[in-house]
């Protein structure tokens, strides 16, 4: 199902929705996050946002993007490179590295661009097939 | 490479992945002698000594694992 060098790719983009249903849920609402004048004075364009925010479109991408619904999150890593900011659209791209069949496991290598062609973040994440 | 240099590398990757500097392995130890080498950890330990030594198990060879020197003699089996 899955073999070495396979790409995947999706639009994800930060409405108001997904950024006030964050930090309802999760009441983070740091200063760089809400107070446009704090995130100017930090160097930043306007309030940035929640880093975790990518985190659930990677959720979506696995669990909804892939050909196969029998996964499984084993792991993941994500460096974040630069801000993103309400409204953005970020342009995902998934390869897979690794095709591991004695465990049913699969390893990707991702990474988030915005609409600058700039890396936004990027990391691995590793699943797992159900039987 | 020597059995005991694939075995030191193996046990380095069970400390690393487990997070346990005080692990040391034997050609007889098993997963109920090591903590936290359970299933969902063995599938982290499989994928690391495959990324590792470059190599692929398939599901009938590590499901005849009974110790780890069962699984060292698998990774000399291919070659290294």
């Amino acid at each position: 199902m899955f073999k070495t060098d396979d790409i995947f790719t999706a639009n994800f983009t930060i409405s108001d929705e997904i950024y006030n249903g964050f930090i309802s849920v999760f009441q983070d609402k740091n200063p760089l996050h809400t107070d446009h004048q704090f995130a100017a004075e930090k160097g930043f364009q306007s309030v940035v946002m929640h880093g975790n925010i990518l985190n659930g479109f990677l959720s979506y991408f696995i669990g909804e993007c892939l050909p196969t619904k029998n996964v499984i999150i084993h792991s993941q890593e994500i460096q974040y490179k630069n801000a993103v900011y309400l409204k953005d659209t970020l342009q995902f791209k998934a390869v897979v590295v690794g095709v591991y069949e004695s465990v049913k496991a699969v390893e990707f290598k991702f990474d988030f661009k915005n609409s600058e062609a700039k890396t936004v973040a990027k990391g691995k994440i590793q699943i797992g097939l159900l039987s | 490479m020597s059995r005991a240099d694939i075995l030191k590398e193996v046990t380095d990757i069970f400390i690393d992945v487990l997070d346990n500097e005080d692990i040391v392995l034997n050609d007889e130890t098993q997963a109920k002698d090591v903590d936290d080498w359970d299933s969902l950890n063995h599938i982290q330990l499989v994928v690391a000594i495959e990324k590792h030594f470059k190599i692929r198990f398939t599901s009938k060879e590590i499901q005849s694992w009974n110790n780890v020197g069962e699984m060292l003699n698998c990774i000399q089996e291919k070659g290294i």
